[in-house]
């Protein structure tokens, strides 16, 4: 007992953390847990029904095709969000004129600090058929202004567009420090033995980049599955089916049809997921090695 | 200029190719900008017209006067400033205690702690928003801004980041000042904050940006419209695009002006952000 008296201030330093993370973290998850199994009820005392909603869930169409949405959509954007920042990163490297550089990091950095809100609004106004940038542009080279955000093709492909659009900067700044960090010993070595500069890029640079890849892949594995905002702010009636995602359904359900044994094992399903998928991507990505 | 000539034909056509990708990427980024900013600037007859509008040709606050004033905005932007501000004190504040916590040597119970810090990076928060909201309702936190303050206010990010800015400094400069009678809470103010400068301005603008732009919690817990946060507020204001009413139809210059107005705290701060954030996410990436 004595030792604990003597670390006192310690402990009640980090209290308010610990029942911060205890009381809006570790209890949600439990009663999360606990109502996924129970019929909620508004009133009255919540009865245990076993795995009933969670079949509710598997066998509701609509939560097959907010599923499918989420692998699309979060595919997409895991896909292209991994590699075109390292595209970018590269091209930018090999830019001689610092000014320039600077500059363009500046502006493709921007989007990053912007919330989903800001986002939709400016996007949804530039590709708006009345008055709105890229349709004015297609006007003035004789086009018909196309309904961008209202026809189901383009769905999908303007959320992993809008998506990009907002971090392409940010990871191609991670992507530049790791670059920045390489020890040009590894070049001077190169040179040496005669290498082309498409063969330093290949065989030193990318090589370089595998932990801040391995940082990068796992932060938007994890992201994915989980997006919400995003989609809850840029989707309307029309491309709704198209768009709708896993955290959608979850919101829909629990808080504006109040059903929340469904919601919950809904959401389960993500947090299961994010837990296999982390264990997973660590083991494969021996993320604890290095970095 | 002189490398120019050195190099192969291939290299050239490359660099160019290269230089025009990069100006198309930085044209998406700044045009749509550059497009928002001059609606913005633009009356509400001028902003109906169409037309490419890239550049402000005359200058009119009626956007701006209309959403700040007829609409109120500036309840939205007090209260969104009111707790991005406090939270992001709070979170630092809570933070900084927890990460200096974690380097103690020889704390009982320090690696379960450490664990149990580590493992909420692992909840999705989106994920348990439904009993999050249960939780808020239960405590009576429902429909008040303090919802939003305690929401996020410390997270295993933050306390992994100051840690290991924590780890950085010497252990004895603590050890001496507690030979000279130093308590805990001295040795944590007095001397690792200072000396962790980087470290809090990067949880601190980490912080901002992210409490500044927060949706879902406030989506969740406020309903009541004196307490809309700024995003709430602007999403009902600038993306009612099934506003079919004529009456409250709201002309492109206003929505743009309210994006102005959200995005301004967001460019002051930029030039620190940048600086800061890259080192941030590497350092809280890094385990032990």
């Amino acid at each position: 007992m004595n030792i604990f008296k003597k670390h006192m201030t310690l402990y009640l330093m980090i209290a308010p953390v610990a029942i911060y993370f205890l009381l809006f973290a570790y209890y949600p998850l439990a009663r999360g847990l606990m109502i996924s199994f129970q019929e909620f009820r508004i009133i009255g005392d919540n009865t245990y029904i076993g795995l009933q909603n969670y079949i509710t869930v598997l066998s509701d169409p609509v939560f097959w095709r907010v599923l499918v949405n989420t692998l699309l959509i979060g595919g997409g954007i895991l896909l292209i969000g991994f590699s075109f920042p390292i595209l970018v990163a590269i091209s930018l490297n090999e830019v001689l004129k610092v000014s320039f550089k600077k500059f363009t990091q500046m502006v493709i950095y921007l989007p990053h600090l912007f919330s989903w809100v800001i986002i939709g609004g400016i996007w949804i106004y530039l590709l708006s058929p009345d008055g709105g940038l890229v349709n004015e542009i297609i006007k003035v080279f004789g086009g018909e202004p196309i309904h961008f955000f209202t026809q189901e093709k383009y769905a999908k492909p303007l959320m992993v567009f809008t998506a990009i659009w907002k971090d392409v900067g940010f990871l191609c700044i991670l992507y530049l420090a790791a670059i920045v960090g390489i020890s040009p010993t590894l070049y001077e070595a190169a040179k040496i033995d005669g290498a082309t500069r498409w063969q330093e890029i290949r065989h030193i640079l990318i090589p370089q980049l595998y932990p801040t890849m391995k940082v990068v892949f796992l932060l938007n594995l994890l992201g994915v599955l989980k997006i919400f905002d995003q989609i809850f702010i840029m989707r309307n009636p029309t491309i709704a089916r198209e768009v709708d995602v896993l955290m959608v359904y979850t919101y829909e359900k629990g808080i504006l049809e109040f059903d929340m044994g469904v919601a919950t094992a809904a959401s389960f399903f993500v947090i299961f997921a994010t837990l296999i998928l982390t264990l997973i991507a660590r083991k494969l990505l021996r993320f604890d090695e290095e970095a | 200029m002189q490398k120019w000539k050195q190099w192969s034909k291939k290299y050239k056509t490359f660099y160019v190719l290269n230089i025009v990708f990069l100006i198309l990427l930085v044209a998406t980024m700044i045009v749509p900008l550059l497009n928002t900013l001059t609606v913005s600037l633009s009356s509400n007859i001028a902003s109906m017209q169409s037309g490419i509008k890239i550049i402000p040709t005359e200058i009119s606050f009626e956007g701006y006067v209309t959403i700040w004033q007829k609409m109120n905005l500036w309840l939205p932007f007090y209260n969104n400033v009111l707790v991005t501000v406090i939270g992001t004190f709070f979170h630092v504040l809570l933070s900084a205690l927890a990460g200096y916590v974690l380097i103690q040597k020889g704390l009982p119970g320090k690696r379960l702690m450490m664990s149990l810090i580590l493992l909420t990076m692992m909840i999705p928060g989106e994920a348990i928003m439904i009993p999050l909201y249960i939780v808020n309702k239960d405590l009576g936190l429902l429909n008040t801004l303090a919802s939003l303050v305690i929401h996020g206010l410390v997270s295993g990010f933050s306390v992994l980041l100051l840690r290991n800015f924590f780890m950085n400094i010497s252990y004895e400069l603590a050890e001496s000042a507690r030979m000279d009678g130093a308590n805990d809470f001295k040795i944590l103010f007095n001397i690792y904050l200072p000396l962790a400068k980087p470290g809090l301005a990067t949880v601190t603008l980490f912080e901002f940006v992210s409490r500044w732009n927060q949706f879902t919690p406030a989506l969740l817990y406020i309903n009541d419209s004196t307490k809309y946060t700024l995003q709430i507020a602007l999403r009902s204001m600038i993306l009612s695009n099934d506003a079919t009413s004529s009456s409250d139809f709201i002309t492109p210059n206003v929505r743009m002006a309210g994006i102005m107005i959200a995005i301004l705290p967001l460019i002051v701060i930029y030039p620190f952000a940048q600086k800061y954030f890259v080192k941030g996410i590497m350092l809280g990436s890094t385990k032990e």
